[in-house]
């Protein structure tokens, strides 16, 4: 696929100063001159945008109808998008969104686990190393709380900063930290039979 | 590369090619930014004046003494406060939009915005510019309407009733 980005572009990029660009730098262009250079914006991002969307939504078909609709609207509103931000945070955050959608209009019951007691203040990460956390993130994310399991999978497995967590989800990047505390804290208690 | 990556760039990349889809031009998202503080910056000032009238009308009203009582029940502008607080919960929404809401902590958002409508309302009527707009400017019929001093309200009904007819004439 990336071999034929070469016929879509009218403009003179070439394929290896095409990979230096960055996000935002293909964003410009394909605002301001040529809109098939978005073939780049797929190719880098649908493989994460497929992998963070399944670990909210376990339906295969509908975790690709979330991502290419996703796409699509990103292509339609890019340029509402600031270039001064980041363009991954602003993409995620429409996966989020889209992926929300489809929740709503599946009325599908999310497991609530409000009856787990679990400590937020205590540092798992002194017990177990983040390969390890990683590995059971893996295992057992879709055993807990979307509202917990998200932003896990986005520090974990994702491996975005907190602060960028806060922009894709909107919250503020306390209310983040004090979630994947949670959010690993009932990974403890609920995934410690899964292996 | 799996097969449905691929289907998703295919898809994707014809709707473009083929202009099924497209994208909005920036003066579109301007114009929605601007609409949008027009809308708050609107809302705000509607909210402070409505304060203002419902503090205006239960001072001239004076005390909630058993005499006036029927006065300011009939007279209070009841439809100020609905809508202060519809508005209130509007403004709220609009705040929560904004890009930097969520990088606060958004109580503290709410409670200043709650607490600058209410404090601006009842600062104009403490420092007495609602006595200036009952006087003069657009505002004048709308406040004079709220007066509980003003004695229109009271004539028309001696009138309507006949009583007071040969007085005024």
């Amino acid at each position: 696929m990336r071999a034929c980005l070469g016929r879509y572009n009218n403009i003179d990029i070439k394929m290896k100063d095409l990979k230096k660009l960055t996000d935002e730098q293909i964003v410009e262009i394909v605002r301001t001159k040529d809109k098939e250079l978005y073939l780049e914006i797929v190719i880098r991002y649908q493989k994460k945008l497929l992998r963070y969307a399944e670990n909210l939504i376990q339906d295969k078909p509908k975790v690709e109808d979330a991502v290419q609709e996703s796409f699509i609207k990103a292509f339609i509103n890019l340029n509402s998008f600031d270039l001064k931000m980041k363009f991954s945070s602003w993409i995620y955050r429409i996966v989020h969104n889209q992926v929300m959608n489809t929740f709503n209009k599946n009325k599908r019951e999310m497991p609530l686990l409000d009856n787990i007691d679990f400590d937020s203040g205590h540092n798992l990460e002194l017990d177990m190393s983040k390969k390890e956390i990683q590995e059971r993130v893996n295992k057992c994310i879709n055993k807990i709380s979307v509202m917990y399991s998200e932003p896990l999978s986005l520090y974990y497995i994702e491996e975005k900063s907190y602060e960028e967590i806060s922009d894709i989800l909107r919250l503020p990047v306390g209310t983040v930290g004090t979630r994947i505390n949670r959010a690993k804290a009932m990974m403890k208690k609920i995934c410690q039979n899964i292996k | 590369m799996s097969k449905h990556q691929i289907d998703i760039t295919k898809k994707v990349m014809s709707k473009i090619k083929t202009e099924q889809i497209k994208m909005k031009p920036k003066w579109y998202f301007w114009l929605g930014s601007f609409a949008m503080f027009i809308a708050l910056i609107g809302l705000i000032v509607t909210l402070i004046f409505l304060v203002s009238l419902i503090t205006f009308s239960l001072r001239s009203h004076g005390p909630m003494g058993a005499v006036r009582y029927q006065q300011i029940i009939s007279s209070f502008p009841w439809w100020a406060p609905i809508i202060v607080v519809v508005g209130l919960i509007t403004g709220i929404t609009l705040l929560k939009k904004y890009d930097f809401s969520y990088k606060k902590n958004f109580l503290f958002i709410v409670f200043i915005f709650i607490s600058a409508v209410l404090l601006s309302g009842i600062l104009i009527d403490v420092l007495g510019f609602d006595n200036l707009w009952i006087k003069r400017g657009p505002m004048r019929r709308f406040y004079q309407q709220y007066n509980g001093d003003n004695k229109q309200e009271l004539n028309n009904t001696i009138l309507n009733s006949g009583r007071g007819k040969r007085h005024f004439q």
